[in-house]
């Protein structure tokens, strides 16, 4: 129950900080959105997390609810990293691009 | 029939003198893409006759080619000669390499250090890396050529202006023989020395080349 108080504290930290740098207009409004049903649903998580527990044993993993959500996340991460790296690959082709561009305007 | 040289350049002041003297008797123009370099290859690239192009920032080898294509188009080149700044080509060879476009007979035209002659190839090279890159080449890209990584090559205008590099930095030399294979243009391979003053391309090397390749795969 303890551990459920720290993790809801920690979150609605996040949420906060995430308010406050959408006021600020530090992000936009699609990855406000984003990030918020992200938390959002990381709290779902950690309310129902007795109802995660039977779920997963449903579902025939053995390990506890809160073992289920860390390998989510895991994935989720690879995930991320994946995509992450395909838009710095394309940033790098845009740039060779532009540098060519100028490289060959600059010689005329 | 305008044939010019495209020398991707970087950190070659030692080198690039001999390597565009050595060159310039055998083609009409030139072209050094300087890939900013922090030593004196510009200016001793300019001063030996070549038309010279500099990178804002480095990109690369594949890119400096790209750059030195597409200006070499734009200036009226028949006929493109990929060459390296490290002299370890031999210029006198470029005669061959466009033989076979002048002829007709290609519209790109590889190196290759696998059909007769001379190489003072690094004995780890020569029996592990080649192989290995050979294979890979064949099974896994479907070309059907001697050498998998040369980089002395000669491109009809044609085949430049269809074949368009992507992978700026090694990966370059596989990609023009995939494209070239898909595009089914005609292909022909010469036999061609090099004179290794340094070992190259490790096998670290090696599979940097498939994780740029198989990257363009998934990017457009």
């Amino acid at each position: 129950m303890l551990q459920q108080i720290i993790a809801i504290i920690i979150i609605i930290f996040f949420i906060i900080k995430l308010n406050n740098q959408k006021r600020k207009k530090e992000i936009s409004r699609n990855e406000f959105l984003l990030w918020l049903s992200f938390w959002l649903l990381a709290l779902l998580a950690i309310i129902f997390i007795k109802q995660i527990d039977s779920l997963v044993h449903i579902l025939g993993f053995s390990g506890s609810g809160i073992n289920f959500l860390i390998y989510l996340a895991v994935m989720a991460l690879f995930y991320l990293v994946f995509r992450l790296r395909l838009n710095i690959a394309k940033l790098d082709k845009n740039l060779t691009e532009v540098v060519r561009i100028v490289t060959i305007n600059n010689k005329k | 029939m305008k044939i010019v040289c495209v020398i991707p350049a970087y950190n070659e002041e030692k080198n690039i003198t001999k390597v565009v003297s050595d060159v310039l008797p055998y083609v009409g123009e030139a072209i050094v893409i300087d890939d900013h370099s922090h030593d004196k290859t510009s200016p001793l690239a300019t001063a030996a006759g070549a038309t010279v192009l500099r990178h804002i920032i480095n990109r690369g080898q594949g890119a400096s080619l790209q750059t030195g294509n597409e200006y070499a188009l734009k200036n009226g080149a028949d006929i493109i000669v990929h060459f390296d700044a490290d002299d370890q080509f031999l210029a006198k060879e470029i005669p061959d390499m466009v033989k076979p476009i002048i002829e007709g007979r290609a519209d790109i035209v590889f190196g290759s250090r696998f059909l007769g002659k001379e190489t003072n190839f690094p004995f780890s090279k020569k029996y592990i890396i080649m192989p290995l890159a050979q294979l890979f080449s064949r099974t896994f890209l479907g070309v059907k050529l001697s050498d998998p990584q040369n980089g002395f090559r000669a491109m009809s205008r044609k085949a430049a202006e269809n074949i368009t590099i992507d992978n700026r930095q090694m990966a370059h030399a596989s990609e023009i023989q995939v494209k070239a294979f898909k595009q089914k243009l005609k292909i022909a391979e010469v036999p061609i020395t090099v004179i290794y003053h340094h070992f190259g391309q490790k096998l670290s090397g090696g599979f940097i080349v498939i994780r740029d390749l198989l990257i363009s795969k998934i990017i457009k």
